[in-house]
């Protein structure tokens, strides 16, 4: 696959006018604040498009469609179950906390609720999962271009993170915002077109039904017994490990997406943030699986087209670039590779905006230099910019020993996530809740996804210490993690809370549930009030599931 | 602050201008599996048309 000159000029484009938008907001920025958290100052509608653009990064786009061709519309249930439920809850029931504390980021958060241990746990381990986690994208990014453009690794990473690098610090986290917003508009209409000539070309949705057989386009007919789908997972460890655990476990407590929604401009407008986003959300995976599936099906009738494989076995990463090689003339394949490097950049610039702000106020101002003038803040602030993306380009050399990254990624967030919503669940619900539990229990509760992992085996991974069981697929074993790490934490932060002595109700104001009064939306129009639009994307929701079911 | 759907609008109104431009004038440009839908064109025509309404909505919020 080579590029044509057209297609260089709208790459071309595109970064002049990330840069630009870097450029105009450089003035904005004045404080650590403005720089950090937007000062809190952002509308609704922007707020919640960067709200899912932060998660839509390259590994995202690519791994969905990948994995599409692998496990069928059940890889949907990522969206479906494993999002919307989640969202819709932090929006309506943890916002309130998050919002209202005027914390500037989670790990803050426990900080205020609990105590310092607690913070610097969840801020450190965050730390160490973005950089992680945007090292791991970098790498898929350039793997990828060097493979089918063949452009140099090392040289496309770099150009990539050198203009992240460049509009974040300039801008800060609104010159990221902002751009997640444009990348997300640009990821929907340079992906809608693969899926819509994909699927013609596949005789449309009845035309992939009659080619796969029935478990590849169902949701949850084949669910019952994990020997019966292509997900190798049953009923009980997808609700509860993804559509809970997992997803909770991200949606809920991770600063990442949530400093989206704390950035916005009111109350009302933090807790619509997510609501507003699980709108688009339900219907991603029209562009990022359908394309997947799509594929499967084209391969299966003979059409010309056939799935990448490597060693015999699908090359998930490489599903959708091959199908846009055969689908994309010169100029749409322009903005087709534009997309995938915006979804690239708008994961990365959420990393790094993230890391930046937790390095900042959770770890630097907390405990190596308080106390200082806000402007020395500002300027560790632009420095763990440059650091944190430094740290990404070697991290995207620790993940080229890892082959799928979706399954990857959902190792690191069991271990890393899943415990904590135990701790928040707690933390924002039950005001006996204490410090010493809650970080006991986040201890334990990681402890025992990590040890999970080293008793079990999925696909030849895991089981250093030993092999107490062998999963279907890492898939399921990811999901057992979550559930295990979860189960732990809760149970050891409420039996240590109930002997501890519980922070008095003076102290809990605004943090905890019953100890905090809740924002009133009675006199607004039904579509700026939360609840209402929280029922109606359910509903939604919910009615694509019994279609599909 | 301004409006960030002006530079979107602009954006997206370029690349709409630069696909129908290239459609229409190298309407042979085709790929293998789309050979007989010209996709540059009327890609271009919904990019250019989603840039011309966020130019519109925040030329309306300005009025």
């Amino acid at each position: 696959m080579t590029l044509a000159t057209v297609d260089y000029l709208v790459l071309a484009l595109y970064f002049a006018f990330v840069l630009g938008i870097g450029w105009l907001l450089k003035k904005k920025v004045t404080t650590s604040s403005d720089f950090l958290t937007s000062g809190r100052s952002l509308p609704v509608w922007i707020t919640s498009l960067a709200f899912i653009a932060t998660n839509l990064g390259a590994q995202e786009v690519i791994g969905m469609c990948g994995s599409g061709a692998k496990y069928g519309v059940m890889q949907a249930h990522f969206y479906w179950l494993g999002a919307i439920p989640a969202m819709l809850f932090v929006g309506l029931f943890m916002m309130p906390f998050y919002y209202g504390s005027r914390a500037r980021s989670v790990p803050e958060y426990l900080k205020l609720r609990f105590d310092e241990k607690t913070r610097t746990f969840n801020a450190v381990s965050f730390a160490v999962m973005t950089i992680f986690s945007s090292g791991v994208s970098m790498y898929v990014l350039g793997k990828l271009f060097q493979m089918v453009l063949g452009w140099n690794f090392l040289a496309s990473v770099l150009l990539a993170a050198a203009i992240v690098l460049i509009y974040t610090s300039l801008g800060g986290l609104t010159s990221a915002i902002y751009n997640e917003v444009l990348q997300f508009f640009l990821i929907v209409l340079g992906f809608s077109p693969l899926a819509i000539l994909a699927v013609m070309k596949a005789g449309g949705w009845s035309g992939i039904q009659q080619t796969l057989a029935p478990k590849w386009t169902h949701a949850w007919q084949y669910m019952g017994n994990a020997a019966d789908n292509p997900m190798g997972s049953d009923m009980f460890s997808v609700v509860v490990g993804l559509g809970f655990v997992l997803s909770f476990g991200y949606w809920c407590t991770n600063f990442l997406v949530v400093q989206r929604a704390m950035a916005a401009d009111s109350m009302s407008s933090a807790r619509r943030t997510p609501i507003i986003a699980a709108f688009p959300k339900i219907f991603m995976p029209l562009i990022v699986i359908l394309p997947g599936i799509a594929a499967l099906a084209l391969a299966k009738m003979g059409s010309g087209y056939s799935l990448p494989m490597l060693d015999g076995k699908l090359d998930a990463d490489m599903v959708m670039i091959t199908l846009m090689g055969k689908f994309y003339p010169a100029g749409l394949l322009g903005v087709g590779i534009t997309a995938l490097m915006a979804s690239f950049m708008s994961g990365m610039a959420g990393n790094v905006t993230a890391f930046n702000t937790v390095w900042t106020y959770d770890i630097y101002q907390g405990h190596i230099r308080k106390g200082a003038p806000d402007s020395h803040y500002l300027m560790v602030g632009r420095i763990s910019t440059l650091v944190g993306t430094l740290l990404s380009v070697a991290a995207a050399y620790v993940a080229q020993f890892y082959k799928n990254i979706m399954d990857l990624l959902q190792l690191v967030f069991g271990v890393v996530n899943a415990p904590l919503f135990a701790t928040f669940l707690l933390g924002m619900f039950w005001m006996r809740a204490t410090g010493l539990g809650a970080f006991s229990g986040l201890v334990s509760g990681t402890a025992a996804g990590l040890l999970t992992l080293a008793l079990t085996v999925a696909e030849n991974k895991g089981g250093w210490l030993g092999n107490l069981h062998t999963f279907r697929s890492t898939m399921a074993q990811n999901f057992w993690i979550a559930i295990v790490s979860f189960g732990i934490c809760f149970v050891v932060t409420v039996l240590l809370s109930v002997l501890g002595k519980p922070k008095p109700a003076a102290e809990l104001k605004g943090l905890v549930w019953g100890a905090t009064d809740m924002p009133k939306t009675g006199e607004e129009p039904w579509h700026k009030r939360p609840v209402p639009l929280a029922l109606v994307a359910a509903a939604i929701c919910i009615a694509i599931n019994i279609w599909l079911w | 602050m301004w409006d960030l759907r002006l530079p979107a609008g602009l954006f997206f109104t370029g690349l709409g201008i630069i696909l129908c431009a290239y459609g229409l004038l190298f309407p042979g440009v085709r790929a293998q599996m789309a050979a007989d839908i010209n996709v540059n064109l009327y890609s271009g025509i919904s990019m250019g048309v989603f840039g011309i309404v966020l130019l519109l909505l925040a030329w309306r919020k300005r009025a």
